[in-house]
């Protein structure tokens, strides 16, 4: 059992999530090639991280004021609309923990993924966190089939010291508001 | 066809009525064209002219409300070639044209217009091709239903006992009425009768989301969601009932040890969204939490809409062994928003913590049903049991893991199967065709 800080979900990050989904086929131009190249790094380590299932490694790469959304309407309000889930660092670590009491008959067997992560790009913010854009193919293998989620990711990534931490990370599948297959992994 | 009767007993059913194609199909003229089915929420198509795109079991609907208020099912099909003529979700609209060859109907449904109308047989009408529609739409407290069936019997007579329970579940909004959000479209590779099986059973949970439950207990303590399923659940109270037609309901209220906000299990903004409840209403506060959590109580109208926790879900069936759930969340009108915004996350929680483990065992079930040399599914649990009661209205109770709200609905289904119930559409106003088969 690890304990998780309280909520920070408030009325004012659901106005900065709002806006953030309002915004995100806006044409931010040309990324930051630098800045890319660091988030390609990023990017790339979580992918290994959740192949792997290192699933507690993976939940120290996110800040203590993190959110992880897999909304269904990409462009709408999650106070107005629900999601797949919308997580604060508390939830996210029940996802973890329900897979570690080994009774998560879904991920009985467990999912063998291989995510590709691909057309990275990064932008400066104006709080000094970076603004990273990819697509991603996360292949799952279970019980007999080959199942793709196919998405959009947008993550807010905040520089620690010389570490970097995810402090959004919002998954768009493509099919999100079609016949979806259950997930029980971290997508 | 097989002899349906021989394949349900009073404590199993056979397999077939899982696996086999033809029983499937029956099921979609018999069950899902025979008696009423829930198409959608009156939320959905509140304007006049609003539309939404539904299913009566494998048919594609155009539910409409006329400028008048009137809603119509119009089968999405169009008279010349059958393509579909509305391919949106859900929006406004006074006519439907189709893509292919510019026939146009009203949203009543008539066919209004024929492009290059020459060459037509000289006895061709236009309302002889109007939309194909539901010969009856009813509705219930905002729940909208729709039949094939010419001649069914009046839906509060349907739901019966179920009728008062709707009322429970829609009056914990202040006004009375509910709001549908968006909906989420989930599909399982399974029959959709282990989507209803499931809904009156009060039994898996213990086992199916032991997960849940453990989890809840090791990380957030005390009595949190599902843990009135931790040890016997017969222990604390809880219940099942068939409530005739199909309907079951299971009540899960007897086993919290507190309020429905205290077995709150902790979700995202719960702590702000509390403390702000509680600045603004004072003494009231803990009522207008009680609003956030789910009803608690699972009331499942036959065939396809399963009330449970905040959330309207109805099965589609797709074939045989592919099932769709689609589930929209209901918000409570006339509730403060911050009740209405913690409904949200509520509503992701089991969800997406929990119903997967339901989904993979749907699927261990139909691959389990492949096996033709076992032949029966058991539902006998608290058959002939002195612990069942039967109420006036013939309301059968039974402790929650009995299996009696099962055996409920597989009767009706059975009786519903070998009815002889005739199918009509309406073609226009004059013209009421009744369907063969």
């Amino acid at each position: 059992m690890t304990a998780e800080p309280p909520s920070v979900v408030d009325d004012g990050l659901y106005e900065r999530l709002a806006q953030f989904a309002s915004t995100r086929r806006a044409d931010a131009g040309p990324s930051d090639p630098s800045l890319r190249a660091e988030a390609e790094l990023v990017l790339y380590h979580e992918a290994r991280l959740l192949d792997d299932r290192h699933y507690r490694t993976w939940l120290d790469r996110f800040t203590d004021d993190c959110i992880y959304w897999i909304p269904l309407d990409l462009e709408g309000d999650p106070r107005q609309q629900v999601s797949f889930f919308l997580d604060d660092r508390r939830r996210m670590g029940d996802r973890i923990g329900l897979l570690e009491t080994g009774w998560m008959h879904a991920q009985n067997p467990p999912s063998r993924t291989c995510r590709v992560v691909s057309n990275v790009e990064a932008w400066p913010l104006e709080n000094g966190d970076t603004l990273v854009r990819c697509t991603v193919v996360t292949w799952e293998y279970r019980r007999d089939q080959l199942t793709p989620f196919v998405s959009r990711n947008d993550y807010e990534l905040a520089a620690m010291g010389d570490e970097w931490r995810i402090r959004k990370k919002i998954v768009g599948l493509v099919d999100s508001v079609g016949d979806v297959r259950k997930f029980a992994f971290i997508l | 066809m097989t002899d349906l009767s021989a394949l349900v007993e009073p404590h199993r059913v056979h397999r077939s009525i899982y696996v086999e194609p033809d029983i499937f199909a029956k099921e979609m003229e018999k069950i899902f064209g025979g008696t009423w089915v829930y198409l959608a929420h009156e939320s959905q198509v509140a304007e006049p002219n609003d539309f939404l795109t539904v299913r009566l079991g494998h048919r594609p609907v155009i539910l409409t409300r006329d400028a008048d208020g009137q809603l119509h099912g119009l089968l999405n099909r169009c008279a010349h070639r059958a393509a579909t003529v509305c391919n949106e979700e859900c929006g406004s609209a006074k006519n439907f044209q189709c893509s292919y060859h510019g026939w146009t109907y009203s949203n009543r449904g008539d066919l209004v217009n024929v492009p290059f109308a020459d060459g037509y047989p000289v006895d061709f009408d236009k309302s002889d091709y109007g939309l194909s529609q539901l010969p009856s739409i009813g509705t219930y407290r905002g729940l909208i239903f729709g039949t094939l069936n010419p001649d069914p019997s009046s839906l509060l007579d349907w739901l019966g006992p179920a009728a008062p329970l709707i009322d429970e579940f829609v009056d914990r909004s202040p006004t009375g009425r509910i709001e549908l959000r968006n909906r989420q479209r989930m599909i399982y590779r399974g029959n959709w009768k282990l989507a209803w099986d499931n809904a009156g059973d009060g039994m898996h949970p213990t086992f199916a989301h032991r997960s849940f439950v453990l989890h809840n207990e090791n990380q957030h303590g005390g009595e949190r969601s599902l843990s009135q399923f931790k040890s016997n659940p017969d222990d604390t109270g809880m219940y099942g009932e068939d409530l005739g037609n199909g309907h079951m309901f299971v009540d899960q209220r007897p086993g919290l040890t507190g309020s429905f906000w205290e077995t709150q299990r902790p979700v995202p903004g719960h702590e702000w969204y509390a403390d702000r409840i509680e600045s603004e209403y004072g003494d009231s506060s803990a009522d207008v939490l009680e609003m956030a959590p789910g009803s608690m109580v699972n009331l499942s109208i036959f065939p396809n809409l399963l009330i449970k926790g905040n959330h309207l879900e109805t099965i589609d069936p797709i074939s045989v062994d592919e099932t769709r759930l689609c589930t929209w969340v209901a918000t409570a009108e006339g509730a403060p928003d911050e009740v209405n915004v913690m409904r949200m996350r509520i509503a992701e929680d089991f969800p997406s913590l929990g119903n997967p483990d339901d989904l993979e065992l749907f699927e261990r079930c139909q691959e389990g049903l492949g096996v033709s040399e076992v032949e029966w599914v058991d539902m006998s649990k608290g058959l002939g049991h002195p612990s069942e009661q039967v109420s006036a209205e013939g309301v059968r109770r039974g402790p929650v893991t009995h299996e009696g709200p099962m055996r409920g609905y597989i009767r009706a289904w059975l009786e519903l199967m070998e009815a002889d119930t005739k199918r009509v559409v309406v073609d226009s106003e004059s013209v009421k065709r009744e369907v063969a088969g």
